[in-house]
Formats: C-alpha cells, structure tokens, sequence
C-alpha cells in the first residue's frame, strides 16, 4: 500500500526518494511542489504535522528545509525535504493545510529569518527585540556577538561609573 | 501582575505568569472583558537558552548531559532520546540488558512527571493538599534515580549513545517493587472522588478531537479527546514491542478526563515495570565499542527519532557531517505546542479563575518549549 503511495508522489510530484528506513521514508522534492503535495498528504491520511526542521549549508549557499509528517493510520513518517536559497529565504506557508504548522514556521522564521508567505503571524516568539541577524545560522558568530554587545558594553558602563 | 486599562472598550490586559506561583518560566498576555477572556496570547522564551544551536559546538557526550535539561520535570525521557537519536545516525547497537534498564528507567521518569503534574494541578484548584501527597511520593523514585544514575533529577548523561554509563546496583529491583507499592497508595489518594475537584475540572478546557488534530496535540491531551495514538505502539523502540500494555482513551477532553488519564497510565507503567523487572538479561550494559568520553565521529547521515515522552511526542532531528559535534540538532518537544495555539484557543472565552486550571490540565513544561 506504501509502495503505491510513494510511486504515485514520485510520478505526480516529482519527488525522489533518498532513503527508507522501517518507519521513516526521507523524500526530496522542488519547493514549487510543496503545496500540492501537503494537500495531497492531509487528504490521504497524513494528519499529523510532527515539526519542521531547518539546516543551514553555507558551502551551497542554501536552507534545508525538513517537513516531519507523520500517518498514524499508516504507521509512516515522511520526511519531506526542500531547498531554498539563501540570498532569498522565501517558501509557501503550509499553515493552512497543517494547522499546528503554523507556529514552527514562526519559529524558523525568528530562528533562521526564513518568510513563509501566507503564515497569518509571524511575530516574535522567544527572542525580545532582538537587533542581530538571525541566530541560528551559521555565518552568525554568537560568541562574537555576546562579546560586543554584552562584554564590552559593561565595562565601558563600569569605565563611566568609575570615572 | 501589570494591569493596563483601556478605556475605549473596556478592556482589562494583564499578564498570567512569569511571576504567578502556578506558570512555572512562562507568561501570558490575557486581554479580559469583566471575567471573561477575549484574547490570550502566549509569551515564551524565559527559558530559552539555544540549545539545538550549542549542541552544534558540543560533542555527544557533552550533549548528553545537555539533553537532560531539555525538560526538568523529565530529564530521563529526554536523556534516551538523545542517545536513541546518536545511535540511529551512528548505527550503533545497544545490549539487551541496557534496553531492559532503559525502559524501567523512562517508565518510572513518566510516573514522577504524571506525579508533578497532578501536584500542579491540585496547587491550580486551591487544594494544597494535593500538591503535597503528589511531590512527597514522587520523592520515593527519585530515590531510586539517585541510587541508579548518582543523581535525584538530572541523570547527567546517565543513558548514552551505546548504553548505560553504569551498570545497576545490586538488589535495586527489590527497592522497586517496594516503591511501586508506594506509587499505588499514591494513585488510590487521587482515584478518591472529590466533588470539590471534579467541579473545578469538569467540562472545564474542552479541546473536540478535531481541534486537538489541527492543532497539533500529542500525547495524553490528545488522548484525552479520543484519538488513540502513542509512538511506544506505533513506532516502537527499545523493547516496547515485546512489553504487554494497553494505551487508555477517553472521549471528553475536558481537564478532568486529562487529569484521569494521567492516572490510567501510571497504572500501565507499573505494569510494564513490573513485567520487566524480572525478566532483566544479564550481559553487557554499553556496547564494547564505545567508551564514555572517547572521541566520536558522527557520519554524515540524517535521522529523525520520535519517543513517547510523558507530555506526548518528544522528536529529535539529527545531523552529521563527519565531525565530532553534529552539524544541526533540532528538538521538538510537546508543549510547544500545548503552550502556545493550544492554550491560547481553549483560553478564548473561559473564565479568568480557570486559567491554572487549564494551563496544568494540559501537562506543561515550560523548558521543552523553550529549549
């Protein structure tokens, strides 16, 4: 029945599959297809949105974006994979296929500054005015950051009060 | 708590958490109309200390000890997913005997969870007492905890990618058996009716299956409103395939029938403990490959592992790039989405005194949200 499922997204979507393990099928697939192929899935009992994951690679100028969908029905996850470029972090929101999508697209949006057009909220969650880039990806030198905002500031407040 | 008038249409705005004795490291941002709530917005990130980001700069075994502050109420669950998580990129066996172990130790960490949840619970309706009998029981296991892995509530990296640390100490299954015991008086204490909680908890937060599907709900939440789904039988790991337990479902989704699902699955943890306890093989407990501390390198593979943790699915996506430290860890836990839409859809039009009520009904941990 998965064998089924899985040649029907090869051929209609476009995908291409990268590995199956026991549970676990990992599915490559252009960003134009997301969409469709969400809608395809919620429709044919994949209803559980599990979380989004994203990777920075900076040696190919790209986020990885990783769709974790889960079918109790089926006992299958599927794990969707997309590229996006880097220079222009955008990609269709999901939310209104997968609700519960919508709040890990904001959480990626803060983390990795990805736009996902059509998320109806996509404000600030853990960081407070935050200033800086976005933290999570990797050219972003977090110790570097601490240093300057934070260190240096103090002393130079400490220098003032001394003075 | 900061109150802000507005007088245009009478609105009240206030904060719930992160000072309220009931939020834990948590806030949030109800907008009040008399007693009634108009908007709640959830306000995260009190806790929030990057974690997926350090992982990046660790080695498996730093982030093992890492991985058990993910959640303070259960760093055990947490600890074996870490390790489950390493052992699938890395393809590494684990000897029966440290699956034996691992499953009592994630199954007693699930009671004590369930145990500091009922304790809040009771805290949110005004019965002390409550709070008392569940945190004093609780301490009867982190006895055990503290015999087993050297610490009461962080193992500290106690279960590893491989295995166990150490191996258990001799005669520790006795000591279980007993403090089982305990953990049924404990049960019979909250199995006891009492009009005074059933009122403040029934038809209280009533979250319809759909609902809890779309937005996203996992674990006892979701099976408190009917849906019949646990990881520990869907996609099973350790040795959960080979353990006799039923999963229990109940259909009203309000706070109470949450709050009786707890206790239902404490009952099917002391049945697992028990089947396993005796039947624990003798034999390696971490696989003779690996050495606590030893440099590790992590091929450049991609996993995702999903545990049944004890507020629902608890997931860890892995990255290798064949270093020592991964190249992305990315951690879902639970109540980040129970915190955020769910809370802020069943807070809408409940009433401002049901606010703990609804927000400990639903198992939170602040710290697995926030990571």
């Amino acid at each position: 029945m998965t064998e089924t499922l899985i040649s029907k997204i090869q051929s209609s979507f476009g995908a291409e599959v990268l590995k199956k393990e026991k549970n676990q099928i990992w599915l490559k697939i252009s960003k134009k297809n997301l969409l469709n192929l969400c809608s395809f899935l919620k429709d044919n009992g994949f209803e559980f949105f599990s979380s989004l994951s994203a990777v920075d690679i900076l040696e190919k100028n790209i986020i990885e974006l990783i769709y974790h969908i889960w079918s109790e029905e089926k006992k299958i996850g599927l794990n969707i994979k997309t590229t996006i470029s880097r220079k222009k972090p955008e990609i269709n929101s999901v939310s209104e296929i997968y609700n519960s999508s919508q709040i890990h697209e904001r959480e990626i949006h803060e983390l990795f500054g990805v736009r996902f057009l059509g998320n109806p909220d996509l404000s600030e969650l853990f960081l407070e005015n935050w200033q800086g880039p976005p933290p999570f990806l990797k050219d972003f030198d977090w110790r570097e950051y601490v240093r300057e905002k934070f260190y240096n500031k103090e002393n130079e407040n400490e220098k003032e009060y001394f003075e | 708590m900061k109150m802000k008038k507005n007088t245009l249409n009478n609105y009240q705005e206030f904060l719930f958490g992160p000072a309220h004795p009931a939020s834990g490291n948590f806030s949030v941002r109800i907008k009040l109309d008399g007693e009634r709530i108009v908007e709640a917005k959830s306000d995260p990130g009190y806790l929030h200390r990057g974690f997926e980001r350090l992982m990046e700069y660790r080695n498996i075994w730093q982030n093992t000890v890492l991985s058990d502050r993910i959640c303070v109420f259960e760093p055990i669950a947490w600890n074996l997913l870490f390790a489950e998580a390493v052992e699938k990129l890395a393809n590494i066996e684990v000897p029966e005997r440290a699956k034996y172990i691992r499953v009592i130790l994630a199954e007693l960490s699930r009671i004590q969870s369930h145990l500091i949840w009922f304790g809040g619970l009771s805290l949110a309706t005004g019965f002390d007492t409550g709070f008392k009998i569940a945190l004093g029981y609780r301490d009867y296991i982190l006895d055990i905890f503290s015999e087993i892995t050297g610490a009461r509530v962080y193992p500290t990296g106690f279960i590893c990618p491989g295995g166990l640390r150490k191996n258990l100490p001799l005669g520790i299954e006795n000591k279980i058996l007993k403090v089982l015991d305990k953990i049924k008086e404990a049960v019979s204490y909250f199995e006891k009716e009492d009009p005074v909680f059933e009122s403040r908890t029934k038809g209280i937060g009533v979250l319809k299956l759909e609902d809890a599907i779309r937005l996203g709900t996992t674990g006892p939440v979701l099976r408190a409103s009917g849906f019949l789904q646990d990881i520990r039988k869907s996609e099973p790991y350790e040795i959960y395939q080979e353990t006799d337990f039923s999963v229990p479902v109940l259909k009203e989704g309000d706070a109470y029938s949450r709050f009786k699902i707890g206790l239902l699955e404490i009952e099917e943890s002391v049945k697992i403990i028990k089947q396993l306890l005796n039947k624990i093989p003798s034999g390696e407990f971490l696989n003779k490959k690996m050495r606590v501390g030893m440099p590790f390198v992590l091929p450049e593979n991609e996993v995702y592992v999903r545990n049944e943790v004890a507020r629902g699915e608890g997931a860890i996506y892995i990255r290798g790039k064949g270093e020592v430290n991964p190249d992305r860890v990315k951690i879902k836990g639970p109540s980040f989405l129970h915190l955020i839409p769910v809370l802020e859809f069943l807070l809408k039009g409940a009433e401002i005194a049901d606010i703990p009520v609804i927000y400990w009904s639903l198992n939170p941990c602040p710290a697995d949200m926030d990571r």
